[in-house]
Parts: C-alpha cells; sequence; structure tokens
C-alpha cells in the first residue's frame, strides 16, 4: 500500500510539471483588478484606445480578474473610486503630452488603496502607445513575482497577401495592433527573425529568376543575397546563436532540408526522402523535428543531424502539417476532419518528449502559424472561423486562450 | 533603474517610427474596434522588383512557325491535381501529351516555366513544397514526352497565387494546379 501511494505521488510529480496534462487556474480564484484613467490630455477616442489596450493586456498576463468599466478619476486621489473599492487592486494610470508632444504615462498600482508599486514611461510618438501598455503589463507581471512575460514586448513579422503573388512584409507588436509595413511591393514570403534582439531578418524573394533567400539589416536598412536554388527557398528556423540556419531547397527540384552555415556559407543536406520534408526546427541537442510526407500524408518527425535516423513523433491524425518547438515541446497543426472536400477544422496539438498526452490547444477553426515565443511561455497562431480572423496567444501553463481580431488581409508566413 | 528602463524602452520603440493601421482591441475574449487618426508612413527599405509580367520580353510580334509566344501559351493546358496529392491523373496526361506535342514541333524554339500552385489547406511551406512536386511530375512527363528537361523550370507559389478565394471545393479544385509560362 505504502509502495503504491509513493508511486502515485512520484507521477503526480512527475506530470504535474508537463503542460501536456492540463493546468487549470480557476476564474474565481484570480483577485480582481481595476483600471481607473487618470489622464489630462488627449481626446476621448484615444484614451478609449489606451485603455482597451491596457485591458486586453492586463487580462492577458492571466493574473487578474480585470474589470472592463472605464472610469475616470484624479491621479493624486486618495481613495478609489468608490466603485472600485471591493476590488483587491486598482491600476491607475495617467497620460499628458508635454510641450514636445512626448507621451507621459504615469502608474500606480494600488492594494487596498495602498500604492505598492509605481512607474514613469515616455513615448515620443504616441501611435506606438501598444508598447507602453505592452511595458506596463509586463512589469506589473515581474512585480507580482510572476514567470517573466517578455515575450509581450517581442515585436512579429508576417507576410500579407494583398493581391496574387504581391505581398507585403510587416513588423507589428504581438497582438498586430501596431503594424509597419517593412517591405513593400514585389512577392516576398516566409519572413523569419535572424537575431534573438530582432534587428534583422531573412526572407525570401520570388521576384528574380529563381528564388532567393535574403537578409534585411532592420537598423541600416540594407539587403542582402544568401542563396539561391531553383524551386524554392525558405528560412525554417535560425539555430540560437545565428550561426547555422534549416532551409527548405530544392535545389534539384526535390523539396529538403539543408543545414547552412552563414559564416562559412556552406549547406549540408538532412533528408533525402523523394517526397515533401520541409519546416525543419531545431529540437534538443543537435537534433531537428520537421515535416514529412513519407507515410503518405504530412506528419512530425525527428531526426539527429549526426545520424539519418528518422523517428514518427505523432502517431495521430491525419494531416500534421506545421510544428514549431521549444524545449521538449512540439506545437503542431492536426486537421481534425478527414473530408477532403468540406469545411475542415485546424487544431493546435502539443506534444512533449516526457509523456504520451497529445493537449488539445484550439476548440474550433481552422488554426495555423503555430509560433512559440522565445522563452516557450506562450504560442501566438491564426484563428479563421466563421468568416473572421484573429490572432490567438495561448498561455500554456494558465490553459487559457487570447483573440484579438485581425484585420490584416490574408497572412501567408508569420514568425515571433 | 528607471531611466535604464524608459531609455531601453525608447530605443526599442525607435526603430517603429511608422504608421498604425486597423487597431484591434480586446475586452476579455471579445474586441471592439475603434478607428484611429491618419499616422505619417515613414519610407519603405529600398528593394529592386522586376515583376513576372516584365521580366519576360514581350515577343507579341515574335513569329514561331505563324503562331506568337502569347498563342502558343493560351493553347496549353493547365493541369489539375487531386488533394493533397502530385500524382498525374489520367485525364490530364492527355493534356500534357498535347502541351509536349506543341514542345516539340510549333514551340520548339522555346522554354517552358511550368507553376505549381495549391489550394487554401495546410501549411504555406508544406504547399510551397506540394505545389513544385506539382510542377515537377508534369516536367517528367513532358520529358517522358520528348521535351527536353533543360528548356522547362520550374516554379511554386504555394496558395499564394489563386485564381479564386471562395471556400468551395470548386474553388479549391481550381487552385490545385500547374500552369505553363512560355518564355523565349
Amino acid at each position: 500500500m505504502k509502495i503504491l501511494v509513493s508511486l502515485l505521488v512520484f507521477f503526480h510529480i512527475l506530470f504535474a510539471s508537463d503542460a501536456t496534462i492540463e493546468v487549470i487556474k480557476k476564474a474565481e480564484t484570480l483577485p480582481t483588478l481595476a483600471i481607473e484613467d487618470a489622464s489630462v490630455s488627449y481626446n476621448d477616442t484615444f484614451k478609449l484606445q489606451f485603455f482597451k489596450s491596457l485591458v486586453a493586456d492586463m487580462n492577458v498576463i492571466s493574473l487578474f480578474n480585470v474589470d472592463r468599466h472605464y472610469r475616470y478619476t484624479h491621479y493624486n486621489a486618495v481613495n478609489v473610486l468608490v466603485e472600485n473599492k471591493d476590488k483587491e487592486y486598482v491600476l491607475r494610470y495617467k497620460m499628458s503630452e508635454d510641450d514636445d508632444g512626448i507621451l507621459n504615462v504615469n502608474v500606480k498600482l494600488l492594494q487596498q488603496e495602498e500604492v505598492v508599486f509605481s512607474k514613469e514611461y515616455r513615448i515620443s510618438n504616441k501611435d506606438i502607445y501598444m508598447f507602453i501598455s505592452h511595458a506596463i503589463a509586463y512589469d506589473i507581471n515581474a512585480f507580482m513575482g510572476e514567470p517573466s512575460v517578455a515575450w509581450m514586448k517581442r515585436k512579429v513579422i508576417f507576410t500579407r497577401l494583398i493581391a496574387p503573388k504581391k505581398t507585403e512584409i510587416v513588423i507589428a507588436d504581438y497582438t498586430l495592433t501596431y503594424q509597419h509595413v517593412i517591405i513593400k511591393g514585389g512577392f516576398n514570403i516566409f519572413p523569419k527573425w535572424a537575431t534573438k534582439d530582432q534587428k534583422s531578418f531573412y526572407y525570401t524573394s520570388l521576384d528574380g529568376v529563381k528564388p532567393t533567400l535574403k537578409y534585411v539589416d532592420v537598423k541600416k536598412g540594407t539587403i542582402k543575397n544568401i542563396i539561391s536554388s531553383d524551386g524554392m527557398v525558405v528560412c525554417s528556423d535560425v539555430s540560437s546563436n545565428g550561426k547555422l540556419l534549416l532551409l527548405t531547397m530544392a535545389l534539384d527540384g526535390q523539396p529538403d532540408i539543408y543545414t547552412y552555415n552563414v559564416d562559412t556559407k556552406k549547406y549540408k543536406k538532412e533528408t533525402f526522402y523523394k517526397g515533401i520534408d520541409v519546416n525543419g526546427q531545431f529540437f534538443g541537442h543537435n537534433k531537428i523535428v520537421f515535416i514529412s510526407s513519407r507515410l503518405g500524408y504530412p506528419n512530425v518527425f525527428s531526426k539527429s543531424l549526426d545520424t539519418n535516423e528518422v523517428e514518427q513523433m505523432v502517431y495521430y491524425g491525419r494531416s500534421n502539417s506545421a510544428c514549431s518547438v521549444h524545449g521538449k515541446y512540439i506545437v503542431y497543426e492536426a486537421r481534425e476532419s478527414s473530408n477532403a472536400f468540406s469545411k475542415n477544422t485546424f487544431n493546435l496539438h502539443l506534444i512533449s518528449t516526457e509523456t504520451d498526452f497529445i493537449r488539445r490547444l484550439t476548440a474550433v477553426g481552422m488554426n495555423e502559424f503555430p509560433r512559440f515565443s522565445a522563452d516557450g511561455d506562450a504560442i501566438l497562431f491564426i484563428k479563421n472561423y466563421k468568416a473572421q480572423s484573429a490572432i490567438g496567444i495561448i498561455r500554456l501553463n494558465h490553459n487559457k486562450n487570447y483573440l484579438f481580431p485581425l484585420k490584416s488581409g490574408r497572412i501567408q508566413s508569420m514568425d515571433w | 533603474m528607471k531611466s535604464i528602463v524608459l531609455s531601453s524602452v525608447v530605443t526599442a520603440l525607435l526603430m517603429f517610427s511608422g504608421c498604425s493601421k486597423d487597431p484591434a482591441v480586446a475586452e476579455d475574449t471579445k474586441a471592439q474596434e475603434v478607428s484611429t487618426p491618419v499616422a505619417q508612413e515613414v519610407q519603405p527599405v529600398a528593394t529592386e522588383t522586376v515583376s513576372p509580367e516584365n521580366s519576360v520580353v514581350d515577343t507579341t510580334d515574335t513569329q514561331t512557325q505563324g503562331l506568337s509566344i502569347s498563342e502558343i501559351e493560351s493553347k496549353l493546358p493547365t493541369v489539375y491535381f487531386d488533394f493533397d496529392k502530385y500524382e498525374i491523373k489520367p485525364a490530364m496526361q492527355e493534356k500534357i501529351d498535347a502541351a509536349a506535342e506543341m514542345g516539340t514541333t510549333v514551340a520548339k524554339d522555346l522554354k517552358v516555366k511550368l507553376e505549381g500552385n495549391c489550394d487554401e489547406w495546410g501549411s504555406d511551406e508544406y504547399n510551397f513544397a506540394l505545389g513544385l512536386k506539382r510542377a515537377d511530375a508534369v516536367k517528367k512527363a513532358l520529358v517522358a514526352d520528348g521535351v527536353e528537361a533543360s528548356r522547362i523550370s520550374m516554379v511554386s507559389y504555394g496558395k499564394s497565387n489563386p485564381v479564386c478565394t471562395e471556400h468551395t471545393k470548386e474553388c479549391w479544385a481550381k487552385n490545385r494546379r500547374v500552369d505553363f509560362k512560355v518564355l523565349p
């Protein structure tokens, strides 16, 4: 009996740390938070925009039950508004524009009417106000002692299809509220951040004689050619030190995965199957995960870079055509209906190398482009459902998904 | 600490001196769109592009045994494929045979580019590869019919070159295709 109990405890501890086992944090146990606007500048439209951005970000950090009512007060009022007396926390902020047109934001967090946190933020261009909202949520999250949500401050890069064979490459915040077109005109696809600091990226250009992989230094505004290939060339992943790329190329018309050394400019073929091998992702020590049609349908496999041993990773589903990797976790896009001639459901699934469980992360619609955040705490994706598109954030350890309506046109590819 | 945070925020944000378009905001899991003021758009990164249409020299007054390049191209077929497949269907083989016949007679001095395309399902990287396999299947069939391999080039557009965008099985079938483009 004692052995059985201790075994049960052991297994509970073992699996409790794996995100493929659902972690349910009940909404009722979260402390309540109200947000009070004490701004002294800007019109009502902008004030409401900022308020809504802050409500969204404070929701996404998943630490509070956030009250959505917009209320106004004075920044130095001793008491919170009477409607917020029953809230455990109140986040009060004041936006003010100075003589140089700089947006200043003063913030304080009150816990039972006592100031427990305060900070000031400044930004030269109020059109990028959402980055202040993200920074506030990031700082409150850190103040509350929670694991970092640094991904909130990172940029997303995506390609938008504006007409057949015509695209724009856009840089945005994680909600895609702010968007800046960085490459306009032409047929340019599959952007991929080249470095952790997100100051450069790769993309594929189809405007020349052959598909060509290009490298952009955002700060300098320079573009250089990396490699061309007949048929296709895509940068699927970049190693953590930025020195090794995983490319999908079709040098003889046959799409395969190659490793490419940025310094030596040499490439090495990694897959040899005569069908389709794409979407390579660096995984663990000297391994990759990729999508292959070697079973007659797209599925997830892994391979060591030292040998030609290939291992099937997913034994469920009829079509698993895209994946993203972080640590021991793989998130992949799974087709869940078998009829090729009707509306299909594509849901995101999560597996880990330490359990046999598959966790379904989305429920309805066509969910695509799963991308782990750099720290693995969140997954970004696109959902298309009932003629509407949304960008989604999955907080893995909070078992919550957040959706932001998207009106960006058709997204071809996305990286975070 | 404060100044470090401020300066890091300002530095990071200096890269984004652009315009905001179509902002979307969330309340819980729903959102409400608020219109934004027009913002100044900064200069894009300089690029030089030659569109596929412009990369082909106009040869309308170049005759090939009585037929112009555009006339030849209009007689070449579109080859269609089944869902998630790149094998040539029997009904499509006749079309490829007819194309090869032209390739060895009236168009024997010309080159052809095969453009592979896909419907909207699945990831685009997988679809780019699938489109390429479709183009490659047509190329192999043309070579088997006597067209020199050196005259045939291939490209894939994945799901990025649709001829229709309706979410219907008829539209999906139209997009699962290989197009022929004639080059001088």
